[in-house]
């Protein structure tokens, strides 16, 4: 009964201002939580995510870590050969100090062909690198700004700029594999070859992934290939970065949850005489489950929308050197799951209202 | 008592035409074992249409026990009550809940009216459980606040209203959706008599004018010169007096 819902939220607007205030915040801190956990995820992953690619290769010893991976030049064409392989590309990467406008930024350099599956993607402004010494970068940096890198004293012009394309939290530089070259040979001089870190391919369309996979680490010797999500999924530190902030929200969820359930409870059993009343003059407990479930949907989804703005605020407002951004669809998922399992906890004040024995509003009693 | 059981009497009512309320035999006992206690017992009465009768007894006789039975709140161990050729008592729980929102009337002997509403919403809630038009319920709603001289006070919650304010909203909502029965359980409790006498007054007058049947659980003999009949139990024996004097206590 919408009626009744309403008309007592109405005349007892402190009690549910107060509940509703206190949801918010729970469903604030459970969306600040995801958000946050999202960007530091994406902020570690995000240059291995972003890539164009189906697949990762890397040498064996490099225990699934892109950065401890050293592959020859020639392995790219090796990898390319394998069936089912549509394009393969290299990609080399090494963190390496930097100067922007005489502030040190320390930056991940990537060198990638702008055409192959080592691309990132992700860009907002501009273009990818194409000739030596030009960077799309991910970081705090302008279009045509120069970076320096330290020690190889190699600068890097920004022509374009990426989102999501982080990697360890550090700002991105991706620049071609021909100035990567000039970086590591600067850096390291007398190497006998610049070796690459990976090699990112895609693969037909009528191949299947995964076989595809398992042929180039059984046909390229010494190297293990990894489908794109495998790789990110095995970069140092995630799992248990995950599954840290994946407690953190699902208790801060389940403690609202119970909140709003033994809140409605109470309310409940507060207005027994009421119910009762209710249905003594003939109003079926339905009407009066209906009610609860009613005004239950309408404090979730205003708790909802005050949270979302709370967190559209603290995401301006926070300065966690991450890119946060929000998501929608993580959004909605959390809002629609409050909602559904505050359902469910008000089925304890249904349970209640359905034992309700009307003969009891007669008498004194 | 100077009455005998009155089965007989009551059961057949002037002209032969089959009364509007009848209640046979009715047996209520509470709880079960040697705990057991039997509230009323095999209690028959029948009441017309446009009759208002008082039902007298006292302190844990049985009259709330024997109203709710009447009222479709509560089941009776055994015997039938029928309202208008309804079995009552043969009603699912789902058809009873219909029964009591479109049939019949309470005023309860406390807590009558839901406390978030206000005076005229407790009318209208009620009239909300039956398909009556809207905006015929808020005239109905309208005009009884009228006649109960509660015009003023409609805005008003519960809380806000006195004793008598509150006896009458409840009154006006037994009425609400015009219902074959009218039943109402001390009215003049928590009243000082002056206004005991009012508001059992306008009981007797809105039942009158609008031709209803109405039954009063009272244990004040004074009141019971606005009813046309008195019925008195003891003990959860059910007998119709002839002379409601007799009956005190
Ligand atoms: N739910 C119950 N369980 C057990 N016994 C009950 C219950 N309700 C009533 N009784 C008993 O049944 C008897 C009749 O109760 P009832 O409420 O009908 O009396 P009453 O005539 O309305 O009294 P009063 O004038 O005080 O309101 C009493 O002895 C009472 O204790
Ligand atoms: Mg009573």
């Amino acid at each position: 009964m919408v009626f009744l819902a309403l008309t007592e939220m109405r005349r007892a607007k402190l009690r549910f201002g107060l509940l509703t205030g206190a949801v918010a915040l729970l469903v604030f801190l459970v969306l600040l939580l995801t958000t946050l956990s999202g960007a530091l995820v994406g902020a570690l992953t995000g240059a291995l995510e972003g890539l164009r690619a189906d697949g990762i290769v890397y040498s064996d010893s490099a225990r699934d870590n892109i950065a401890a991976s050293r592959l020859a030049p020639e392995t790219v064409a090796l990898v390319a050969a394998v069936p089912g392989v549509q394009e393969a590309a290299g990609v080399g990467t090494l963190t390496s100090g930097g100067r922007v406008d005489a502030e040190s930024v320390d930056f991940q350099v990537f060198g990638v062909d702008a055409a192959g599956p080592g691309s990132p993607s992700g860009l907002t402004e501009g273009r990818l690198a194409e000739a030596v010494g030009e960077a799309a970068v991910d970081g705090d940096v302008a279009i045509g700004q120069v970076i320096v890198l330290d020690p190889s004293g190699v600068e890097l012009t920004v022509v374009g700029l990426l989102r999501g394309a982080q990697f360890n939290a550090l700002p991105t530089a991706y620049t071609t594999l021909d100035t990567y070259d000039e970086v590591v040979t600067a850096s390291f001089p007398g190497l006998p070859f610049v070796p690459v870190n990976a090699v990112a391919f895609t693969v037909t369309q009528d191949a299947d992934l995964s076989a595809v996979v398992s042929a180039i680490s059984d046909a390229v010797p010494e190297v293990t290939a990894y489908s794109l999500t495998d790789a990110v999924a095995l970069i140092p530190g995630i799992e248990s970065i995950s599954q840290s902030f994946g407690i953190l929200v699902g208790l801060t969820f389940i403690i609202g949850i119970v909140v709003i359930g033994f809140f409605f409870l109470i309310l409940t059993v507060q207005k027994l005489r009421a119910f009762t009343l209710l249905r003594a003059i003939g109003t079926g407990s339905g009407r009066l489950a209906t009610s609860v479930s009613v005004q239950i949907a309408i404090v979730v989804l205003l708790a909802s929308v005050i949270a979302l703005g709370l967190t559209l605020l603290a995401v301006e407002g926070l300065n966690t050197g991450l890119p946060v951004s929000i998501n929608v669809s993580t959004v909605i998922g959390t809002i629609v799951a409050v909602l559904v399992f505050s359902l469910l906890a008000g089925l304890l004040s249904v349970r209640r209202i359905m034992r309700i024995d009307p003969a009891s509003a007669v008498g004194a009693r | 008592m100077a009455e005998q059981n009155s089965t007989s009497e009551t059961l057949a009512t002037s002209g032969g035409v089959p009364a509007l309320l009848r209640v046979d035999e009715v047996t209520k006992i509470y709880g079960s074992g040697h705990t057991a206690v039997t509230a009323l017992q095999a209690a028959s009465m029948s009441v017309d249409t446009n009759e208002f009768v008082a039902l007298l007894g006292p302190s844990g006789s049985g009259k709330t026990t024997l109203i709710s039975i009447i009222g479709g709140l509560l089941a009776p161990t055994s015997g039938s009550i029928h309202l208008g050729g309804v079995d009552v008592t043969g009603l699912s729980a789902r058809e009873l809940t219909r029964f009591r929102a479109e049939r019949v009337g309470f005023v309860f002997q406390s807590a009558n009216l839901v406390p978030f509403l206000t005076a005229r919403e407790n009318l209208l809630y009620v009239a909300g459980l039956t398909k009556m038009p809207k905006s015929h319920a808020r005239q109905r709603a309208d005009q009884l606040l009228e006649e109960l001289g509660l015009a003023a006070r409609a805005k008003n919650v519960p809380e806000q209203l006195s004793g008598g304010e509150r006896q009458r909203v409840a009154i006006g909502r037994a009425l609400m959706n015009d219902p074959d029965l009218v039943l109402v359980d001390e009215p003049t409790a928590a009243l000082d008599t002056a206004l005991g006498r009012q508001v059992v007054q306008l009981l007797r007058r809105e039942i009158k004018d609008r031709g209803k049947t109405g039954i009063m659980v009272t244990h004040d003999l004074r009141m019971v010169e606005y009813t046309d009949r008195v019925f008195e139990i003891l003990d959860g024996h059910l007998t119709h007096v002839e002379s409601p004097t007799t009956a005190g206590h």
